[in-house]
């Protein structure tokens, strides 16, 4: 079997406030059963970068200096390189990945990358909520529970007919987790979905 | 006006309720804008129903999903179940599959996915050909099937899609699909650009199984004059335009391909 890509997580964030996560907090909060106990949510556009042999600072820098990633005029990334590395989420946050079944890598990224670096990787984006519960409950049942639409009652984050969801809680996700075919908890006793 | 009472449901960011209440005039109803401020029991005031284009909500999480969340949809469920007609165009077929009132079946079972063809993707702003299938739809039932329809598309996300391969296929098979994109030859289209987006079974529009509510991604009520079809147009459609401006002017409506649509809604007011 080959060997897996060296992958790295940017976890990119508006600076300002997110309308997105605004509403959807607001939408979650009044009209969702799972989303009652929600005390707050934030959203971070996500980007998996596989088989770059560039050093953390380096690909850093990269991201900085490309409008194919983001705008660090109004956005700040976060770059995850290790997997024992904290996403800029609290460690109490679940985390709910969506991202495009088959859409979801970025080939103007890929160029881009192999343009300025002389690299082949592959840049694959998704969107990552993270969902502040109050006390009570369990926030992986709950995340869960509003992931993925089923009616107009049950989950919204993600469209189950294109779109993968994938949740973790409790545990630190996986740097190549939209890839991961088997995606199993980071660390023993804790939930990776 | 004395036509059938129609509410034009504008959640904020929905931005063709104007063209949509003109065409609504033009068929004879009596069309008028619900925001979505109002009590949802006042719906049961109309007879009939339509989402119009735009981005509502800004199409914040994904398009029309939290819009389909509002109480609004809840209550236009319940008048879609008792028979009321419902039409979603564009951003309002979006709010309609996100709702899972089209196709219906219960829950939500399909979705209008990001356009993605081979080598293509992102939003298309174009003019396609519709062809009219066999369909109890209310609005595209009175329409021979095979009839193609010059009309305007003008999104991001109209790919008609399900986890399930072959649900599309089972709604063609059913009448479910009363519109698809049609090529050169009037056969569906497989390729972009007759098929703008990649949708399954080239679909343009589904409906629900008893044919009262239609999610369609084309803009019937940007084309509501023969002389609005563009002039890139060529086939039946173009040709029905140039002898219309052959004639002096396209005049108000008549065979227009989008008016269609609405005399149908109005026919089957008539009729109920």
């Amino acid at each position: 079997m080959a060997a897996r890509k060296r992958c790295v997580q940017a976890f990119v964030e508006l600076r300002s406030e997110d309308p997105e996560a605004t509403s959807a907090l607001a939408v979650a909060r009044e009209r969702l059963e799972a989303g009652r106990g929600l005390a707050s949510l934030r959203r971070f556009r996500v980007f998996e970068i596989a088989g770059s042999e560039l050093g953390a600072s380096a690909i850093a820098e990269r991201l900085h200096g490309s409008s194919q990633f983001y705008n660090p005029a109004k956005e700040r990334c976060t770059l995850r390189a290790a997997a024992e590395e904290q996403p800029p989420a609290a460690p109490e946050e679940a985390l709910v990945l969506v991202f495009e079944r088959g859409g979801a890598r970025r080939t103007g990224a890929e160029r881009w990358w192999r343009h300025a670096s002389g690299e082949r990787v592959e840049v694959r984006e998704g969107v990552v909520w993270a969902l502040g519960f109050g006390p009570g409950g369990e926030p992986a049942a709950r995340a869960t529970e509003l992931a993925a639409t089923r009616d107009r009652a049950h989950g919204l984050f993600a469209n189950p007919h294109f779109q993968e969801c994938r949740v973790c809680a409790g545990a630190l996700p996986p740097l190549d987790w939209m890839t991961r075919r088997d995606p199993r908890p980071a660390r023993r006793g804790r939930r990776s979905t | 006006m004395n036509g059938a009472r129609v509410a034009v449901l504008q959640f904020p960011g929905v931005n063709c309720e104007a063209e949509t209440l003109r065409a609504l005039a033009r068929a004879g109803l009596d069309g008028e804008v619900f925001r979505w401020t109002r009590p949802p029991r006042e719906l049961g005031a109309f007879d009939a129903f339509v989402l119009p284009g735009g981005f509502a909500w800004q199409d914040r999480v994904r398009a029309g999903a939290l819009s389909a969340k509002d109480p609004l949809l809840e209550a236009l469920a319940a008048q879609a179940e008792s028979g009321r007609p419902v039409l979603g165009i564009c951003n309002g077929a979006q709010v309609l599959v996100e709702a899972g009132l089209v196709p219906g079946g219960g829950g939500v079972e399909l979705a209008l996915a990001r356009n993605r063809m081979p080598d293509r993707d992102g939003y298309q702003s174009r003019w396609v050909t519709c062809r009219v299938e066999a369909s109890a739809c209310v609005f595209t039932r009175a329409l021979e099937p095979g009839t193609l329809l010059p009309m305007p598309v003008a999104h991001g996300e109209g790919r008609f899609t399900s986890a399930r391969e072959a649900f599309v296929e089972e709604l063609l098979g059913r009448g479910q699909v009363p519109l698809r994109y049609a090529g050169a030859d009037g056969g569906p289209a497989t390729a972009f650009p007759a098929n703008p987006n990649g949708s399954a079974c080239a679909a343009a529009a589904v409906c629900n199984a008893r044919g009262n509510v239609m999610a369609v991604m084309p803009h019937p009520e940007r084309v509501l004059d023969l002389g609005a079809i563009a002039r890139a147009v060529g086939g039946g459609g173009g040709a029905r335009r140039d002898e219309a401006l052959a004639r002096g002017g396209p005049g108000p409506g008549a065979g227009s391909p989008g008016m269609l649509l609405f005399d149908g809604l109005r026919a089957h007011l008539q009729e109920a």
